[in-house]
C-alpha cells in the first residue's frame, strides 16, 4: 500500500511537471513567435456564366427589372505555412483583388483556423464578382485610371469576362493581411501575389 | 495510513485542477458578437473601403484593451456591395449568429432595416448619419457617433452665409442663389434635401432647380450647364467624393462661378487630390478629425492601421477610418456600461449604455457624444472645414442649437 501510494504520488508529480513545463517551455514567447508565411497556390473559377449585362430597362421573364450583371466566382487558394513549434490561430484574413491595375474587390475569411506546428494548411477564399459590381468599381475607385487608359468601362469588362477562363489578364492579390495569434501574442503577415 | 490517503487525494485534486486550468486557457474566453456591414465594392466603395478597414482595426484595439469587461468582441464583417436586399440577408445572419449589435453602413439599407431593428431591439450603429434616424420616438435603436446630415447641411450653408456672402460683390443688393446637386434616387444623397432647403429659406436664399448627378458620374457637364442658367452663388453637393470631385472639376472648367458646400461623405483627403484646384474654397462639415490630425487618439489609430493593414499605404488612409473608429468606440462604451448594469440585451445596451452617454469624449476630434431618451442627435455645434491650397482646414463652428434653440428642440428633430 505504502509503495503504491509513493508510486502514485511520483506519477502525479511527473505528469503535472511535464504538463506545466510543456506549457512553459514549448509555448509561444515574443522571441520565438514567427509570422507564418502565406503564398497564393492558385486561382480557380468555380462558377461562370459568360459575359452579359442587363440594365433596368430590360424586362425580365420573371421577377423585377434591375441592373443585373453576369456573375463569376473566383476561388483563391492560399498555402499558410506555420514555422513555429506550436500551433497558431488564424484570426483574420483579407485582401484586395486586382484585375490588371484595377482594384475590383476586397474579400476575406472570418473563420478561425488552427495551423499545426511546422505544417502547411490550405485556405480557400471565394470571391464573387458580377459585371454590375465591377462596373461600379471601375466608375468609382477606378475612374481616374480608366480615364487615363482612354477606354470605356464596357470594353474593359468584356475583355475581363471573356478572358477570365484562360486567365488572359493578371489577377492580383494586394494589400493582404492575415492576423495570427498564439496565446496573447499577435503577428500580422502582409502578402501579395499575382496569378498566373 | 490516513495521512497518505489524504496526501494522495490532494495531489489528485491539484492534478485535476491543473489539467482543467490548462485546457481552459486554450479553450478561449467568452466573446461578444458584433456584425458589420460594409461597402467595399458598390456605389459608395470610394469611401467605404477605408471605413471597413477602420472598423476591423478599431475592434482589434477594443480587444487589446479589455474588450467588453474582459469579453473579447468577435466581429463578423461583410461586404454587401451597397445592395439593400443583401444587407437584409446579412442582418438575418447576424441575428442567427446572436450578434448583440450591428455596425451598419448606408442610408438605404439602414432606413430599410430600421423598423426591423426597432422591433427586434437591435442596436444599429450606422455610417448613415441621416437625420431620419435621430428621433428615438420613431427609430430608437438607430444611432451613430456623428452629427447628422441635415444638421451638417444647415451648418454648412449657414457658415457660407456668415463668412463668404458678406464678401460678395452683390451682398446687400440681392438674395444669394442656391442649388443642390445630388443623385435623386439615392436615399443617402437626398436625405438632407428638405432640411438644407429649409435652412436656405430661413437665411433668405433664392432656391433654384435641383440637378440630378449620379454617384458614379465622371462627366457632369450637362448638369453644370443646367446650373449655369440659374447663376447660383452656392451649390450643395450630396454625393460621395468621386462624384463630387467630377462635379467640381466640371464646374471649374465651365466657369460656373459658384462656391461649393459638400455633405461629409463628399469631402475628404481625396477630394483635393482628385479635383485639384477646383476643390479650393469648397466647404463642408466633418464629423471627426481628418487622418493624421492632432487629436488624442490619432497616434493609436495610425499605429493600428500600420499593424493590421501593413500593405495599405498611409497616403490611402482618410477621415473614413476615423469615422469608423468613432462609431466602434461609441458602441464599445455603450456595451461596457450595459454589461455592468444588467447585460447585453438590446434594450439594456440602449438604455443603460448609449442613453447614459452625456458629453462623452472619444478623443477623435468629433463632438462629445450625448444621447437622450428623446433625442439621438449627438450635438448642436458643427465644425465646418474649407479646402485651402489643397489642405482641409477648420473654418468655423456653427452652433445651430445655440442660434436657433426653439427650432433645434421643437422643429428640426428627425428630418
Amino acid at each position: 500500500m505504502h509503495k503504491k501510494s509513493i508510486l502514485m504520488i511520483c506519477l502525479t508529480v511527473f505528469v503535472l511537471a511535464a504538463f506545466m513545463s510543456g506549457c512553459a517551455l514549448m509555448g509561444p514567447t515574443k522571441s520565438n513567435f514567427k509570422a507564418p508565411k502565406i503564398s497564393l497556390s492558385h486561382v480557380e473559377i468555380p462558377y461562370y456564366t459568360g459575359y452579359y449585362y442587363l440594365s433596368a430597362k430590360v424586362k425580365p421573364t420573371k421577377g423585377k427589372a434591375g441592373n443585373y450583371g453576369a456573375p463569376m466566382m473566383m476561388a483563391f487558394i492560399f498555402d499558410i505555412e506555420n514555422p513555429n513549434s506550436y500551433p497558431v490561430e488564424l484570426d483574420g484574413f483579407k485582401f484586395s483583388v486586382m484585375f490588371e491595375e484595377f482594384e475590383v474587390n476586397t474579400v476575406g475569411s472570418t473563420e478561425t483556423m488552427w495551423i499545426p506546428a511546422e505544417k502547411t494548411n490550405q485556405l480557400r477564399v471565394p470571391a464573387i464578382f458580377d459585371t454590375r459590381q465591377t462596373l461600379l468599381t471601375l466608375l468609382l475607385p477606378g475612374a481616374m485610371k480608366m480615364k487615363e487608359r482612354g477606354q470605356s468601362p464596357w470594353a474593359i469588362l468584356e475583355a475581363w469576362w471573356t478572358g477570365a477562363p484562360d486567365f488572359a489578364f493578371p489577377v492580383g492579390v494586394s494589400e493582404g493581411a492575415a492576423v495570427f495569434k498564439a496565446g496573447d501574442l499577435v503577428e500580422v503577415t502582409a502578402f501579395e501575389a499575382t496569378f498566373p | 495510513m490516513r495521512m497518505r490517503n489524504t496526501l494522495s487525494k490532494v495531489f489528485i485534486f491539484i492534478f485535476a485542477v491543473a489539467l482543467i486550468t490548462g485546457f481552459s486557457m486554450t479553450a478561449g474566453a467568452a466573446t461578444v458578437k458584433v456584425g458589420a456591414l460594409n461597402d467595399m465594392t458598390g456605389a459608395t466603395s470610394d469611401v467605404g473601403k477605408d471605413y471597413a478597414l477602420g472598423i476591423a482595426e478599431a475592434i482589434h484595439y477594443v480587444n487589446d484593451n479589455g474588450g467588453v469587461n474582459g469579453k473579447k468582441i468577435k466581429l463578423y464583417q461583410f461586404d454587401y456591395g451597397y445592395r439593400v436586399p443583401e444587407a437584409l440577408t446579412k442582418y438575418k445572419l447576424f441575428k442567427r449568429l446572436k450578434c448583440v449589435a450591428v455596425l451598419g453602413w448606408g442610408t438605404g439599407d439602414t432606413e430599410a432595416l430600421s423598423p426591423t431593428v426597432t422591433k427586434e431591439k437591435m442596436p444599429y450603429v450606422s455610417a448613415s448619419y441621416s437625420a431620419h434616424l435621430t428621433n428615438p420616438a420613431k427609430t430608437p435603436y438607430n444611432l451613430f457617433a456623428a452629427t447628422d446630415y441635415s444638421s451638417n447641411a444647415r451648418a454648412a450653408i449657414t457658415a457660407w452665409f456668415d463668412k463668404k456672402w458678406p464678401k460678395h460683390k452683390d451682398y446687400g443688393k440681392r438674395k444669394p442663389r442656391f442649388v443642390c446637386s445630388y443623385m435623386f434616387a439615392s436615399p443617402y444623397s437626398s436625405a438632407p434635401i428638405k432640411a438644407v432647403k429649409d435652412q436656405a429659406k430661413l437665411l433668405g436664399f433664392e432656391v433654384g432647380p435641383d440637378q440630378d448627378v449620379s454617384l458614379f458620374a465622371i462627366d457632369t457637364k450637362s448638369q453644370i450647364l443646367g446650373m449655369k442658367r440659374f447663376k447660383p452663388d452656392l451649390v450643395w453637393h450630396g454625393n460621395t467624393t468621386m462624384s463630387v470631385a467630377s462635379t467640381l472639376r466640371d464646374a471649374y472648367s465651365l466657369g460656373l462661378g459658384a462656391d461649393h458646400i459638400i455633405n461629409n461623405w463628399g469631402i475628404d483627403e481625396n477630394l483635393p487630390r482628385l479635383a485639384g484646384k477646383a476643390a479650393n474654397g469648397a466647404m463642408g462639415a466633418s464629423v471627426c478629425a481628418f487622418y493624421g490630425e492632432d487629436v488624442p487618439l490619432m497616434k493609436t489609430v495610425m499605429e493600428y492601421g500600420k499593424k493590421y493593414n501593413p500593405g495599405v499605404p498611409i497616403e490611402k488612409r482618410t477621415v473614413r477610418t476615423i469615422q469608423a473608429w468613432s462609431n466602434t468606440l461609441a458602441l464599445w462604451e455603450a456595451l461596457k456600461r450595459a454589461d455592468k448594469n444588467g447585460g447585453l440585451g438590446g434594450e439594456n445596451i440602449l438604455k443603460t449604455g448609449f442613453e447614459t452617454l452625456a458629453g462623452f469624449e472619444l478623443g477623435l476630434g468629433g463632438a462629445p457624444l450625448t444621447y437622450t431618451a428623446t433625442d439621438h442627435r449627438i450635438a448642436g455645434k458643427i465644425p465646418i472645414y474649407e479646402v485651402v491650397d489643397g489642405k482641409i482646414k477648420l473654418l468655423t463652428v456653427v452652433d445651430l442649437k445655440g442660434r436657433w434653440p426653439a427650432k433645434w428642440n421643437k422643429e428640426w428633430l428627425g428630418w
